[in-house]
């Protein structure tokens, strides 16, 4: 699977909504339920099921899915 | 005064009207993406007067239970004011509500309908069979679908009249419920009246200052008693503006709406200011919050070195305020004219009169912590726990309500807060209740048993820290602690969710079964448990 198609799923199970289709430009303002505190489960879920861990300033930094992916991407290639 | 005069939805829409504001911009709406939409008092009044007349097509009657389960968004302010108008009771439900806390609520009260959207809908769907008495839903943004008692909310509007004639309300009118968690059993259903407009409406006025020239932007959801009582009941109902912001949190845009709408009162929650503490100071020192007057907190305790990080970077002073679903307006509050003690509740609004009192009734003296406990006959105190009277009457006692919180007063009259006298669990301002957690915790299939506590957390006051004894043929793994988190956040609410996950050999219980949080709490803390003697080992 890409890591597109493996964040789609993760979006899926933290979200609980089979329907979600993540895009690059798709932000927390567009997914019910994408909160705060469901964010530290996203982010959890993409840390171990990736096997990576995002430094505090990457998430500040994370503005969408796309900085999700290209953060994601870059951990993997590194 | 006449009886439609306590009539909530009729207050802060038709009065407003008759007052000569209905031109006035009642509601800035600016969805998440930053589009806005001005609606006047007078988009209120057809709004909701179309409202409750669906509600009248759809055989609802005085006392039923309509709620809303809905994001913030206009729609949801509409639905409330008619359904407050129509005289049924209008509950209204936080979206990120998971299955169980739905079917806990929906289930409880009896409720008739529900407002809600497509995407929220799917929940509701699977708990359906279990809801007999849910009779209707109305989406949003779906299609109508009778045989599924499914409507849709634009075609029932378009085919209301917007002209609807209130009936006389008397004060004791049920009005708005909002469910809240105990230490033990179901949440239950906190049940206020129309009379509460008194309460919300003074303190809106004595203590956040609202004037007719104000924008006034509260940041809470109307899924909790913040969202009503000031995100829409005690500002309409003195004509205030109020923006409304349908994204989440987001410092820097958060910073732009305070400038570019000019707000002049704003009032928060202090995990927000928290979180914005954490970001880049240039944030705060590029914006213009030269239109803001006041920042007012509410939800759990401030810590000092938030006001004084706004001081320093907002230029402003936060006043914290208390009060609780049950007591329906703000009853301990810092206000501008007090001079703020940091980490202080602040003192009694005029009319309130708390007492900190021993658990046999004695008053307790100065500086010594005890039960707060306020005396009874506030305009907005709650008027019943749905179902559970024999709980209702349980925090009453010899005229005192008994909050739940203990505190200590100072010589010079400032409440302190110094914790629960029970297990709640306060975590980013909202109450959970350790039986919710456990209950959802038992329904994943590795877990034999659980114990639920909350611990200090620097951000959200408190957290949510789950101590679990999995059954013997499964191991802790990785895997199965997001599973915990994951199902917890699905099934109950992402609030609850357990922030961290302590995989144990067993649960400390007493001789008669019961979890004894306060040993797990000990453990955790590093503490003494104190007495062990009724632990069943």
């Amino acid at each position: 699977m890409t890591t597109v198609e493996t964040l789609n799923q993760i979006f899926k199970m933290v979200f609980d909504d089979d329907s979600i289709q993540i895009r690059p430009e798709m932000t927390a303002n567009e997914v019910d339920g994408w909160d705060s505190l469901s964010h530290v489960n996203l982010i959890t879920t993409i840390e171990a099921k990736f096997n990576i861990r995002f430094t505090q300033k990457e998430l500040l930094k994370q503005r969408n899915v796309g900085d999700l992916i290209t953060n994601i991407d870059l951990k993997l290639a590194s | 005064m006449n009886d439609d005069m306590f009539n909530i939805g009729s207050v802060c829409t038709s009065q407003q009207c008759e007052k000569g504001l209905a031109n006035k911009v009642a509601m800035r709406w600016i969805d998440a993406h930053g589009s806005c939409t001005d609606y006047t008092f007078g988009d209120l009044e057809r709004h909701s007067n179309c409202f409750a007349n669906v509600l009248a097509y759809l055989g609802v009657g005085k006392s039923d239970i309509v709620f809303t389960f809905l994001p913030k968004m206009p729609e949801q302010f509409f639905a409330f004011l008619g359904t407050l108008k129509a005289q049924a009771i209008c509950g209204t439900l936080f979206s990120n509500f998971g299955e169980d806390a739905l079917r806990d609520r929906l289930g409880d009260s009896g409720a008739v309908g529900i407002i809600t959207r497509k995407s929220l809908y799917k929940k509701i769907s699977r708990i359906r069979h279990q809801l007999p008495a849910l009779r209707f839903i109305i989406l949003v943004d779906g299609d109508d679908d009778p045989a599924t008692g499914v409507f849709s909310y634009a075609r029932l509007m378009s085919e209301a009249s917007d002209e609807y004639t209130v009936q006389p309300t008397s004060p004791d009118t049920p009005s708005v419920l909002h469910y809240t968690s105990g230490s033990t059993g179901k949440p239950k259903g906190v049940l206020h009246r129309h009379g509460s407009l008194q309460s919300q409406k003074a303190t809106t006025q004595d203590v956040l200052g609202l004037t007719a020239d104000d924008i006034f932007w509260c940041t809470a959801d109307q899924g909790w008693v913040t969202g009503t009582s000031y995100g829409i009941i005690g500002p309409w109902s003195l004509g205030v503006t109020q923006v409304h912001y349908g994204g989440g949190y987001d410092a820097q845009t958060w910073m732009n709406l305070l400038a570019t709408e000019k707000i002049t009162v704003w009032y928060s929650a202090p995990t927000a200011l928290r979180m914005l503490m954490r970001e880049d100071e240039t944030i705060f020192t590029g914006a213009d919050l030269s239109a803001l007057r006041s920042i007012f907190s509410v939800g759990e305790p401030l810590n000092p070195e938030v006001i004084a990080w706004s001081q320093r970077l907002l230029k402003h002073d936060i006043y914290d305020t208390w009060f609780q679903t049950e007591t329906g307006a703000i009853m301990i509050p810092n206000r501008p004219g007090i001079p703020v003690r940091p980490g202080s509740m602040g003192k009694p609004v005029d009319g309130i009169v708390p007492a900190i009192l021993a658990d046999d009734g004695s008053p307790v003296p100065d500086g010594m912590q005890g039960n707060l406990c306020i005396k009874t006959g506030w305009p907005s105190m709650f008027i019943t726990f749905l179902n559970n009277e024999s709980a209702y009457n349980s925090k009453f006692k010899d005229g005192w309500y008994y909050t739940g919180d203990t505190a200590y007063r100072d010589s010079d009259g400032y409440y302190w807060f110094m914790g629960r006298s029970d297990d709640v669990i306060n975590t980013a301002g909202h109450l959970i209740s350790p039986f919710e957690v456990e209950s959802a915790l038992l329904e994943i299939e590795e877990v034999a048993e659980s114990g639920v506590i909350g611990a200090p957390d620097d951000l959200l006051f408190e957290k949510v820290v789950a101590f679990v004894n999995l059954h013997e043929r499964f191991e802790p793994t990785k895997d199965l602690e997001i599973k915990i988190r994951l199902h917890v956040s699905n099934r109950a609410s992402s609030i609850a969710t357990p922030q961290e996950i302590i995989f144990c050999e067993s649960i400390p219980k007493n001789k008669s079964g019961k979890i004894m949080r306060r040993v797990l709490k000990a453990r955790y803390l590093g503490e003494d448990p104190g007495d062990t003697s009724t632990l069943e080992i």
